[in-house]
């Protein structure tokens, strides 16, 4: 259990690969655009694969930044958003896809265990609607500014989170 | 003039699964959708994080049991990143040839009911036929019809049995006879192409921010693959071409699939020649390390995708899955609008909906 | 009058079996599969229909959710007497794989009378005719006719 509560940004799995700023690969071209865009906002950021990389990015600027990679770098398709509950905090992991580039960025976010609530993506990419719908009924994370936020695999009526670690089913 | 919601489902013949689509029609013609799903959900996330990893592989099977072995491949492939195992050549090949099968057998369980129900009893008789030809080949491999609980975490389970090159040889020549004799039933039936062409057009742009994958994404002009252009397993060493078409209405949906049996009968004869020798699985660590996994698959319905977090033990800390057909579904409402109730038929089911994915 | 009809109704209802049109995971599949040339239940005079109103048989083939509980009770309620129902693998049974997740009802016989169980998982298209042919062979020792239901 003390494991989890420890986990940072630096230490997680997949392959481990030194990324020099001056390669001219289209994953180093990633993490320098959004680099240069949000300098105090990226955290970290880590090569996983042939065109996956991961970045951290605080939750302040999620949407500002999900609007730039869609506009001016081209992801065009959300993939996935998933809510991961660890011991302090949730974490929100957005997986984008770039069509033109053959990329896949994983963008990692953390909010606080009290206040899990994030801006909504649903006007960026129009995917991200029941994607967060389905975070919000199965792990209770709020996102706001979301077009209609209920309900979608559980009946109206329930009323629990159940994919909480606190919910015994 | 008189607007109504109108309920089609749960308990409807024309939906493939359990799912609900409120309707708002004005007149004949469809204003607004809704769908409403969550009638098969049976909390496969929370299940996973009672069991061991071994142990989820036959539940990732139910997941969408119309193509299981796509699902249960994908669970592999995360379990395999997220621990690091490299599997033999010998499995990737297997693997790789039963998933192009798995594929053939549900685009035909596809063809059966979208013929059913456009009123082609025909196309329904011959799809179901021909589809045993490739579910006993499936049944002599993994000994079971639907769901195989085949791959494990660093292989398959058990190697091909007797005369199989062979009898996929001889499935894949009586395939490609049959899609041809197809084509010739389909494009000759006059109801059938009005029931098609135009019907249901998804532009290019809306495909790919509402996040469409799969034949509804080829189908609207986007010529992108998962097999091709971020490949996994063997297929980087296999010659096929993804099938695309530029129009975005039904017909073209279903163009894009008889396609892609085609080139999955090349695909097969190509993995069962060229098969290597050796060994047909490793034995993967009990325990997983503390990190992410990540696997993506080009699933017969679109894009499938699963993360892993481990912690150490034997059991997933987390497991979230995407589904394709989640997503898929809820752009039906854009496609929908401006069409006569009569064409819900054709749109949804050229859409390949399979609820168990959805609700998870 | 009924004593001369009832057994001439009772051989028309074991005969003329139908099922009501209603999927719901993967056993659906087998039961799609069986009304398919290989296995063709219709020679037994199975004929799936799209209402409940029309129906003597409802094929339950996949685990119950909480949100589907109330709409199956309602369409078992909807088929008119003479019914029965058909219990189709482990799912329906008791929960299946999944009888611990908190969103499955274990078992259908929890809130509807079952008259058959057919195991498997998923049960086979052979096991599925077996099942009607059991069924046949209960109509018949009920000795119930159509008519008057007695």
């Amino acid at each position: 259990m003390d494991e989890r509560g420890k986990m940072s940004g630096k230490e997680l799995g997949g392959q481990e690969k030194t990324s020099s700023l001056t390669d001219e690969n289209p994953e180093e071209s990633i993490i320098k655009a959004l680099l240069d865009a949000f300098p105090t906002a990226v955290t970290d950021f880590k090569k996983l694969g042939k065109g996956v990389v991961r970045a951290r990015i605080e939750r302040r600027d999620l949407f500002k930044a999900c609007m730039f990679m869609r506009d001016s770098q081209g992801f065009e398709h959300l993939s996935m958003i998933s809510a991961v509950e660890y011991d302090s905090r949730f974490e929100l992991v957005y997986h984008i896809t770039s069509y033109q580039h053959k990329l896949f960025l994983e963008l990692i976010t953390t909010t606080p265990k009290e206040d899990p609530s994030v801006d909504s993506v649903s006007s960026v990419w129009g995917g991200a609607d029941w994607q967060e719908r389905e975070s919000f009924d199965l792990m209770g994370i709020k996102f706001n500014n979301h077009p209609k936020l209920e309900r979608i695999l559980l009946p109206k009526d329930f009323t629990y989170h159940p994919l909480r670690k606190d919910f015994k089913g | 003039m008189a607007e109504m919601w109108i309920n089609m489902g749960p308990q409807h013949p024309m939906t493939h699964g359990l799912w609900n689509l409120r309707i708002k029609v004005d007149g004949e013609t469809i204003v607004d959708a809704e769908p409403e799903v969550g009638y098969l959900h049976r909390g496969i996330e929370k299940l996973c994080e009672d069991r061991t990893y071994t142990q989820i592989i036959p539940i990732t099977d139910r997941l969408c049991y119309g193509s299981s072995l796509t699902w249960s491949h994908l669970y592999c492939l995360a379990v395999e990143d997220l621990m690091g195992v490299e599997v033999p050549p010998r499995a990737e090949y297997i693997r790789v040839a039963a998933i192009e099968m798995q594929r053939i057998a549900s685009h035909q369980m596809w063809l059966a009911a979208y013929a059913a129900d456009l009123g082609l009893m025909l196309g329904f008789i011959y799809s179901m036929r021909d589809r045993e030809i490739f579910i006993d080949l499936l049944q002599a491999l993994s000994g079971s019809r639907i769901t195989y609980n085949f791959p494990r975490i660093g292989g398959v389970a058990h190697d091909v049995p007797p005369n199989f090159e062979r009898d996929s040889l001889r499935a894949c020549a009586f395939m490609e006879k049959k899609l041809d004799e197809y084509e010739d039933i389909y494009d000759g039936s006059k109801v059938f192409m009005l029931r098609n062409e135009g019907v249901g057009v998804l532009k290019k742009s809306d495909a790919m921010n509402l996040g469409v994958t799969g034949p509804p994404l080829r189908a609207s002009g986007v010529k992108y693959d998962l097999r091709k252009d971020m490949p996994y397993s063997v297929y980087p060493e296999m010659e096929f071409e993804p099938a695309t078409h530029g129009d975005g209405d039904c017909y073209a949906r279903f163009r894009v699939r008889m396609d892609e049996m085609r080139e999955s009968c090349k695909i097969i004869r190509q993995a069962v020649t060229k098969m290597p020798k050796g060994k047909t699985r490793i034995v993967a660590p009990r325990n997983a390390p503390v990190g992410t996994g990540l696997g993506r698959v080009e699933d017969p319905r679109g894009e499938g995708v699963m993360y892993v977090v481990g912690d150490g033990t034997d059991k997933p800390y987390r497991l979230k899955i995407r589904s394709p057909i989640f997503v898929t579904v809820s752009a039906a409402p854009k496609i929908l609008v401006g069409y006569k109730v009569a064409d819900v038929v054709a749109i949804m089911g050229g859409l390949d909906m399979c609820i168990g994915e959805t609700d998870r | 009058m009924d004593l001369i009809t009832k057994d001439f109704f009772n051989w028309a209802t074991r005969n003329s079996i139908y099922p009501l049109h209603f999927g719901i995971m993967c056993c659906a599949l087998e039961m799609a599969v069986a009304s398919a040339p290989r296995f063709d239940a219709q020679r037994f005079g199975v004929i799936y229909r799209s209402t409940p109103r029309q129906c003597d048989v409802l094929l339950v083939n996949g685990p119950v959710s909480k949100k589907l509980k109330p709409a199956l009770r309602r369409l078992y309620d909807q088929m008119p007497e003479p019914k029965w129902v058909i219990a189709m693998g482990e799912c329906a049974i008791s929960g299946g794989p999944f009888y611990s997740s908190y969103s499955v009802v274990p078992g259908v016989d929890q809130f509807i009378p079952v008259d058959i169980y057919i195991p498997g998982c998923p049960a086979r298209p052979e096991a599925l005719i077996d099942g009607f042919l059991k069924l046949q062979k209960m109509i018949k020792a009920s000795k119930k006719g159509l008519l008057t239901g007695k």
